[in-house]
């Protein structure tokens, strides 16, 4: 029952002890309100200065939410309140009531505090359950009074009794006269919370700006932003995710989901790239206000990315989504586990984390340039130095290795026909599951109109090709790239200036265009100079050669018109050589060892059309039969032990020349195979070599064996000598042109004269004589190298005596020596011969004692006792 | 049912609120004033929460083209983001008969892009375009005044009560979202001058309407039937005689 006793009219004249309460009570009041600090003092102070002069239990204030016409809890009475044990109390304090049931509305259309007996009104449907609590409690009365501002009812202040008898006419006087102070006392209270609050909220800001401001790594970041967040008592987590290089996806960059990640999901979080538009990020990027977001809500919608899966797992259910953007471009999201969103609070930290975040990547951004730049001014000083393939390839790997997490997929480089590229370089590694088909492409020679490499090369700055993409086009090389499950291909051409190099070839997610733009320009120098220095050194290397050879034929240095000898045998040599130097016929020259088969073979040379490159020697019976093989045809670069390097062999360097195998009758079976198969074909492979090499050579082969003998002997291959045999030239031995003795004798005494400085001007008569009465089986050599000791020997310019060997006739003449000489002479002469080969010393080491095998003093009694002397042994 | 509406303290606003109050919903009025302010963001997903229904009502501060524009793109950008976050299940705006054919006025392209924006946001809406209030005629007749006369147009003109207006909104707010419009308007067609006339006369005032036959609705250009509905429209139960015998009481 609602009991509304008006004080002033009517009834009951206002006593004047009343009057003077009530002004007593509103003079402490208004002194109390000046101490109120807590904005519970107020009710402990108003509680107590009534106290004193009515009777009630405890007394609340609760204020009126306009928003949803409710009203809640504001001031508690914290001592008195005989309910605060009640197990529905808590709930009391948190709930809002509606102001639209009669309970409430009474109070409210009433200018008068109102009271109700709680039995009568408590149980009414629409009467507010805090009636019940506090009957439950012990309390039988309540005397509600409301309080006003600007006219407007802003709250109600609750009195409580445990009696019925409690608000009595003085009583509902006093508080009808309070009421205004009152209001106005919690006014100021509520303005100086909004106060603090804002203050406290400023100077949090003002902490949380000058935190970030000291910030300069993501690690400092992390901790100004979880202190930040302790302070305003978010004891949970949060991340920052940033939007990464590829513009499509974001990742965590900083965070702490506080205990309630486990390390395992926590490692898959941060790694993982979610893309922007996944249906939750993207809106927070697109909301300017932060967005608070239900975990279970949105995996109902259909939003798959895996966090939110996380997250419901580590018991998150609400989350607030805010995007960090720096002007107009957007950063990334500060995603935070809060249900309270405080937008200015939110809003400043977000800036300031925003600018940090610009401040942090802008700076991790130059120190990664500059750690870029210092690394690609290492790679070109380190590039100037490099002289071979495998020093530029270590650094290619090391630079595509560390600054842009890729690997070389391949280099090609042009041919100088300008049309054919071939492999360069490539890493092995990069194809670990596609060797063979690797191998397989990469031996083909490819054009420069292939399908790639004819885009690229008319790229300016290269084309980037999605592997999924070129997959759909069947293409090989897309198959082949797809092994190893990176997205694109990236080909660039390698340029010098206008002139094409060759092409580069990177396997990767993404490459900053920039740097790949930079490395390969140095690439390509790089590979220019090596290519440039390989170049250089196989000039080199055929200079070297060809210096060798001109020496030797300066050695030599004959030719066609100064092959002495116009006998009627050397004619027809002549006319033999005539007749087949024009063409390319093989020609085979037979004759006794010195009758100069070289000379003929260089004769033919010079006489063909093959003058102007250089005739190239082997002496097949000078080498070792296991570098047979290599010698002739070259070897590639580890075809065997001590291979170190490739070597071209005689075959190809006699390549659009002459080939003059000498002693050809000396070459092993195995080799004469080989030989055979290419002046069949006419192509030759390297040892260890896949290439087949066509080569266009004259062959002159010489022998002073009996070829046929050694066919028949099983020595040589018939089918071999019936190629060699195509022309054969015979050169007559020396002791059958006994008519170009005395030409061939004054071309020696001419040739050595000159070289040794001596004069001869005239050769004996006799001299000639004995020349011609030679056998001469060392034939024209021979004559040479006599005619060149008789020089040394010969006292004046006349060459009177040559020291024609006696061997042949001296084996008859010490025969019959030998029958008739007594012991004493063969004595004699046996000591005299000992002495002369050991130098004359007769005793000691290496002396003619020794060999003779007698003391020393025995010889030299024996020498006196036969009449030895100096002269007899230093002839 | 958890209501916010949203301008709840404005003319219709207050109405509407009332209206669902006395349903028996509960009803959150949405204003800066009670903290919650969707330009800001503030108070807003607060008040999102477990709520079904969202009536916009709100109205830009200022009227100003630019101003206005981005009123609506992003008061409307917020709401309707916290309405999806939240996963409210109706969304209801009061828009203006002849929107699309009044381009020309920067506050008629504002409310396009709102009804385009609540189009294409994916929460379940209903857009309810009406024609002008009675409650503008003195307005209009303030803004066409020059000395003694005042100076209107024959466009025509099928002012609503916004008691009415506010019927309607409530109606359409518990009940199926259409994912579409409704128009509303009043029970009477009018050539504007006429109207007016009649409102001054009543009202004794002194100012003399001069017909200029120059159709037009706040100074913008409009055609002659850019202000009434085109095709079938709900009509309101209060005529502009009750209408003023009402006002007549209250002043």
């Amino acid at each position: 029952m609602k009991r509304t006793i008006k004080n002033e009219s009517g009834l009951h004249a206002p006593t004047k002890t009343i009057l003077e309460q009530e002004r007593k009570v509103l003079l402490d009041l208004g002194n109390d309100i000046t101490k109120v600090r807590e904005k519970n003092d107020l009710i402990t102070l108003f509680k107590n200065r009534i106290k004193g002069l009515f009777y009630f239990t405890h007394t609340i204030i609760t204020l009126i939410d306009h928003k949803d016409e409710t009203y809640y809890a504001f001031l508690l009475d914290n001592e008195g309140s005989p309910i605060r044990t009640h197990p529905r109390y808590r709930e009391m304090v948190a709930a809002r009531f509606s102001l639209n049931a009669p309970f409430i509305q009474a109070v409210l259309t009433s200018d008068e505090p109102v009271s109700y007996i709680l039995e009568d009104i408590m149980d009414k449907p629409q009467s507010p359950p805090f009636l019940r609590v506090n009957y439950e409690g012990g309390v039988r009365e309540i005397l509600m009074t409301k309080l006003m501002k600007e006219g407007k009812p802003m709250g109600f202040i609750h009195m409580y009794s445990d009696r019925t008898d409690s608000f009595n006419p003085e009583f509902r006087g006093v508080m009808k006269g309070i009421a205004p102070q009152l209001s106005g006392a919690v006014s100021n209270i509520i303005k100086n919370e909004e106060l603090l609050n804002k203050e406290k909220e400023k100077s949090f800001l003002l902490d949380f700006s000058s935190n970030i401001a000291a910030v300069r790594t993501k690690e400092d970041l992390m901790s100004a932003v979880r202190t930040a967040l302790h302070k305003l008592d978010q004891k949970s987590g949060f991340v920052i995710r940033c939007i990464n290089e590829d513009k499509t996806t974001m990742s965590a960059y900083v965070y702490d989901l506080g205990s309630a990640a486990d390390e395992k999901s926590l490692s898959v979080l941060v790694k993982a790239k979610y893309p922007i538009n996944d249906g939750l990020q993207n809106r927070v990027l697109n909301s300017s206000i932060p967005l608070l977001f239900n975990v279970e809500r949105e995996i109902q919608r259909g939003i798959t990315s895996a966090y939110l899966q996380y997250w419901k797992k580590m018991g998150f259910e609400n989350f607030v989504g805010i995007r960090l953007r720096n002007g107009e471009t957007n950063l990334g999201i500060l995603l935070l586990d809060i249900e309270e969103i405080k937008i200015e609070l939110l809003q400043g930290i977000c800036a300031q984390i925003s600018i940090a975040l610009a401040n942090i990547m802008a700076n991790e951004q130059i120190s990664k340039k500059q750690e870029e730049q210092a690394f690609l001014l290492d790679f070109s000083s380190a590039l100037t130095k490099m002289r071979t393939k495998d020093e530029l390839q270590a650094a290619i790997f090391e630079v595509l290795d560390k600054i842009m997490n890729t690997q070389l997929a391949m280099i090609r480089v042009l041919e100088d026909d300008g049309v054919h590229l071939s492999v360069f370089m490539f890493d092995r590694r990069l194809f670990g599951k596609a060797h063979a088909d690797f191998d397989k492409l990469a031996a083909n020679k490819i054009k420069i109109d292939e399908t790639y490499t004819a885009q690229v090369l008319a790229s300016k700055e290269g084309v980037v090709f999605n592997v999924d993409e070129e997959l759909r086009s069947g293409n090989d090389y897309a198959k082949l790239w797809k092994t190893t499950g990176l997205r694109n291909m990236y080909g660039l051409p390698l340029r010098m200036g206008d002139k094409i190099i060759g092409t580069i070839w990177l396997l990767a997610d993404f490459l900053g265009p920039l740097l790949l733009k930079g490395i390969c320009s140095q690439i390509t120098v790089a590979v220019a100079n090596i290519l440039a220095n390989e170049k250089l050194l196989a000039y080199k290397k055929q200079l070297e050669i060809e210096n060798d050879y001109l020496k030797e034929q300066i050695k030599t240095i004959y030719n066609f018109s100064e092959i002495i000898g116009s006998g009627e045998s050397m004619q027809e040599v002549y006319r033999l050589m005539g007749l087949v130097a024009e063409s390319s016929t093989t020609v085979l020259i037979l004759g006794e060892t010195g009758t100069g088969k070289e000379l003929i073979a260089r004769a033919i040379h010079n006489a063909s059309p093959r003058k102007e490159n250089l005739m190239v020697k082997v002496n097949c019976a000078a080498l070792p039969a296991n570098l047979i093989e290599s010698e002739l045809f070259g070897h590639e670069r580890g075809a065997f032990t001590g291979a170190t390097d490739r070597r071209i062999g005689k075959f190809e360097m006699a390549d659009n020349s002459t080939l003059f195998l000498d002693e050809i009758g000396e070459l092993p079976l195995e080799a004469q195979a080989k030989l055979l198969r290419v002046i069949q074909e006419r192509e030759l492979e390297r040892v260890g070599g896949k290439q087949v090499i066509k080569i266009n050579v004259r062959l002159v082969a010489a022998t002073n064996r009996n070829l046929e003998e050694e066919v028949k002997a099983g020595r040589f291959r018939a089918d071999l000598y019936f190629r060699l045999n195509v022309f054969p030239i015979i050169l007559p031995p020396l002791r059958d042109r006994l008519e170009d003795i005395e030409a061939l004798t004054h071309f020696f005494v001419k040739k050595y004269s000159r070289s040794t400085g001596r004069t001869i001007r005239k050769i004996a008569p006799r001299v000639i004589q004995q020349l011609r009465s030679y056998t001469w089986p060392g034939n024209v050599r021979e004559l040479e190298h006599l005619i060149e000791r008789s020089i040394l020997l010969a006292t004046d310019s006349t060459l009177s005596d040559v020291f024609i060997p006696r061997n042949a006739d001296a084996d008859k003449q010490e025969q019959a020596f030998l029958l008739n000489r007594s012991l004493e002479e063969v004595e004699r002469g046996y000591i005299i011969e000992t002495l002369k080969r050991c130098g004359g010393k007769i005793s000691g080491t290496g002396s003619a004692a020794e060999v003779l095998q007698i003391p020393g003093n025995t010889l030299h009694s024996k020498m006196k006792k036969l009449g030895i002397t100096k002269s007899d042994y230093f002839s | 049912m958890k209501i916010v509406v949203i301008g709840g303290t404005g003319l219709i606003g207050t109405k509407v609120v009332n209206q669902l109050r006395q349903a028996g919903h509960q009803v959150i009025a949405a204003s800066p004033a009670t903290g919650i302010n969707t330009l800001t963001g503030e108070g807003l997903a607060e008040a999102m929460k477990e709520t079904d229904i969202v009536i916009d009502l709100a109205n830009s501060p200022s009227f100003e083209d630019k101003a206005v524009m981005e009123f609506f793109q992003t008061a409307g950008h917020n709401l309707l983001a916290a309405e999806i976050n939240a996963g409210v299940k109706h969304h209801v705006a009061l828009s203006i008969v002849g929107v699309d054919i009044m381009q020309n006025i920067g506050y008629m392209r504002a409310k396009k892009v709102q009804e385009e924006l609540i189009e294409q946001s994916g929460v379940p809406y209903t857009i309810v375009r009406s024609t002008q209030f009675l409650e503008f005629i003195a307005g209009i007749a303030n803004q066409a005044t020059d000395g003694n006369e005042v100076h209107l147009s024959d466009v025509l003109f099928q002012p609503i009560a916004s008691d009415d207006v506010a019927k309607f909104v409530a109606k359409y707010a518990l009940a199926a979202p259409l994912n579409g419009r409704v128009e509303i308007a009043g029970p009477e067609r009018f050539e504007m001058y006429k109207i007016v006339e009649r409102y001054l006369q009543l009202a004794n005032d002194p100012r003399t309407v001069v017909p200029n036959g120059k159709p037009a609705y706040f100074g913008g250009e409009v055609t002659h039937s850019a202000l009434v509905p085109a095709g079938e429209a709900e009509q309101g139960a209060i005529n502009f005689e009750s209408w003023w015998a009402t006002q007549a009481v209250k002043a």
